[in-house]
């Protein structure tokens, strides 16, 4: 007799079968995903292999796009419902199973903890020269910054995303009489000074009038970097103030006045501002007694929050970050004869998860092996009293 | 496969979230930076022209400020101060008048685009539309000082609150100076006279 359909699914989803073959697609995605680093960079590799849910192929010469794999985002829902529903239907609610039980929330927070992480977690970088201080982040996207400078105590900063810029259309700044029409935006463009041969540039204001603008594959390795370019129409009170170029490759910001009051312009990294400031002491480059090797890179900050009268000195190096309010500083990099350190800020709301489920397993597994120790030592002695 | 339905819901939910997010103008209201920590990332004073066209990249090492008998002079009105500054922005200057106006010194090497590149581009920033030559020559006043002739410009934007505009230019010595007042129309208005008058002043010694 042929099971009903629903009895067969529940079959499926609670299968060990579905678990092994889970577990082997997520293999086979982690080697897939190395090797794409070469091609894409860790962040493409990471995004098309492991926080999609479908991995997709181009297919060459063609518009056409197949999925060819399950994501590493798909592989994970599948599992967590796999062990969830598993665990529910095999494991008794009894004490003997209590260490399987626990080793099953272990995991199951583990593949929940990655989903927290990949929807919520936002990498971040500091750059600092020794002697700077910063009040403010930077991501990896690129936003419009427009800034009204005229109070001389504060900046009025307001973002637009350059992800918004992409969509095109009219980009109000809200608070503001200011609005954007974007004429055109290019991920990535090659920006040259203009020559005789080169069609007029859309932007009659500023430094773009005099720059030509073409456009570029993107790019997505991680030593590359796009080079943004958007035409934009400023429009205040009514009135244009003039198409302009912004890009993240152009040296300076630009800006135009209305109503009394000065707006500049500049298409930059995203910036986070923060409560608090970071003055970079000192960067140290260690390298072991007679020889170039790299012992140890250490940055001395200073953190001073005056909303909390907060003000002291902290020595951020390899595997001890800097956690302060939701955000880790690493030490990530340096450059400029090692007068600048590169922090990486990571803010991710489920960065315990992941240390919780570690604890549970381990908790877990020790659990069980002395529930079945003790089980096995009283059947030994049980057989020898026999 | 009734587990999976919300969990798939919960998932494109929760990565909808950040994104809509992500697509919003924000706003943040920031500190200036003091001057001993100013970094790159200093905005210009409210007013400040933008410098003529920028270099390609930000790296570009800034022209050494003219010293000596290169570097220009002059008597500052009563009630006015000064800060000389070295680089491109050679002298910021205060005047006596209260509201929001402000002065500066701008020293660039060779033509610096030309006069008429210099002159629209001011123009832009109150808003004003580029004129062509023959306009420039009828706005242009010309104004003889010790140092050489000094061309003044005087604009003045449209709508509720107006900014106003006086600039001179000075090609001397291989360098192009611009000395430029900016600010609101009253104040600017109110200290054009003791401007005028600090550049009859200009020199060099």
């Amino acid at each position: 007799m042929t099971k009903p359909l629903r009895t067969r699914a529940w079959d499926a989803i609670t299968s060990l079968k579905l678990t092994i073959a889970c577990l082997s697609f997520l293999m086979v995605l982690v080697v897939l995903c190395t090797l794409a680093q070469v091609e894409l960079g860790t962040f493409g590799a990471v995004n098309k292999y492991i926080k999609s849910f479908l991995v997709w192929w181009d297919v060459p010469g063609t518009l056409w796009m197949i999925p060819v794999l399950p994501g590493g985002a798909l592989v994970g829902l599948v599992l967590a419902v796999n062990l969830v529903a598993a665990q529910g239907r095999r494991l008794e609610l009894s004490w003997k199973k209590s260490g399987l039980w626990i080793i099953h929330a272990g995991l199951i927070l583990l593949i929940a903890g990655e989903f927290v992480s990949s929807v919520f977690q936002v990498e971040s970088q500091m750059a600092i020269e020794e002697g700077q201080t910063l009040n403010y982040i930077e991501g990896r996207d690129l936003e419009l910054a427009v800034m009204d400078v005229t109070d001389p105590a504060f900046d009025e900063v307001y973002s637009i995303p350059d992800s918004r810029l992409a969509r095109g259309g009219t980009i109000a700044v809200p608070g503001t009489p200011v609005s954007f029409q974007v004429k055109a935006y290019y991920r990535n463009a090659e920006l040259a000074p203009r020559g005789p041969q080169d069609p007029p540039s859309p932007a009659d204001r500023g430094v773009g009038a005099s720059v030509a603008v073409r456009p570029m594959p993107p790019v997505s390795r991680d030593d590359q970097v796009n080079q943004t370019a958007a035409f934009v129409e400023a429009v205040a009170g009514g009135r244009s103030y003039g198409t302009w170029l912004a890009s993240n490759v152009l040296g300076a910001p630009q800006s135009f006045v209305h109503e009394g009051r000065t707006y500049v312009l500049a298409l930059r990294p995203r910036r986070q501002y923060l409560p608090y400031a970071v003055t970079l002491k000192k960067f140290s480059h260690d390298v072991y007694a007679g020889t170039d090797i790299p012992k140890n890179f250490s940055s001395l900050v200073h953190l001073s929050n005056p909303s909390r009268g907060e003000r002291r000195d902290v020595l951020i190096y390899m595997n001890q970050p800097l956690r302060y309010d939701g955000k880790a500083f690493y030490q990530a990099s340096f450059g400029k004869n090692d007068t600048l350190s590169i922090l990486q800020v990571v803010e991710n709301p489920g960065w315990l998860l992941p240390y919780i489920s570690c604890v549970l397993v381990t908790l877990g597994l020790l659990v069980h092996f002395t529930i079945t120790m003790r089980r096995s030592a009283r059947r030994r002695q049980g057989a020898q009293e026999a | 496969m009734q587990d999976r339905v919300p969990l798939t819901i919960l998932a494109a939910v929760l990565s909808l979230a950040p994104g809509c997010r992500r697509d919003e103008v924000t706003h943040a209201r920031v500190p200036k930076p003091a001057p001993a920590e100013g970094g790159a990332a200093q905005a210009p004073p409210a007013g400040m022209p933008m410098m003529p066209p920028p270099g390609m990249a930000g790296d570009v090492p800034p022209p050494p400020t003219p010293t000596g008998s290169s570097a220009l002079k002059w008597k500052l009105p009563q009630g006015w101060t000064q800060s000389l500054a070295g680089g491109m922005r050679y002298a910021t200057i205060k005047p006596a008048a209260a509201g929001r106006v402000d002065v500066s010194v701008v020293v660039l090497p060779g033509a610096a685009g030309g006069e008429l590149a210099n002159v629209n581009r001011w123009r832009g920033q109150i808003g004003l539309p580029p004129i062509d030559e023959p306009a420039l020559v009828s706005a242009r006043k010309a104004i003889k000082t010790p140092a050489g002739t000094v061309s003044v410009y005087d604009f003045t934007s449209e709508g509720k609150v107006k900014t106003r505009m006086v600039a001179g230019t000075l090609s001397a010595g291989g360098n192009s100076w611009f000395v430029k007042m900016v600010g609101d129309a009253d104040p600017v208005g109110s200290s054009r006279p003791d401007f005028i008058h600090l550049l009859e002043t200009l020199r060099f010694d």
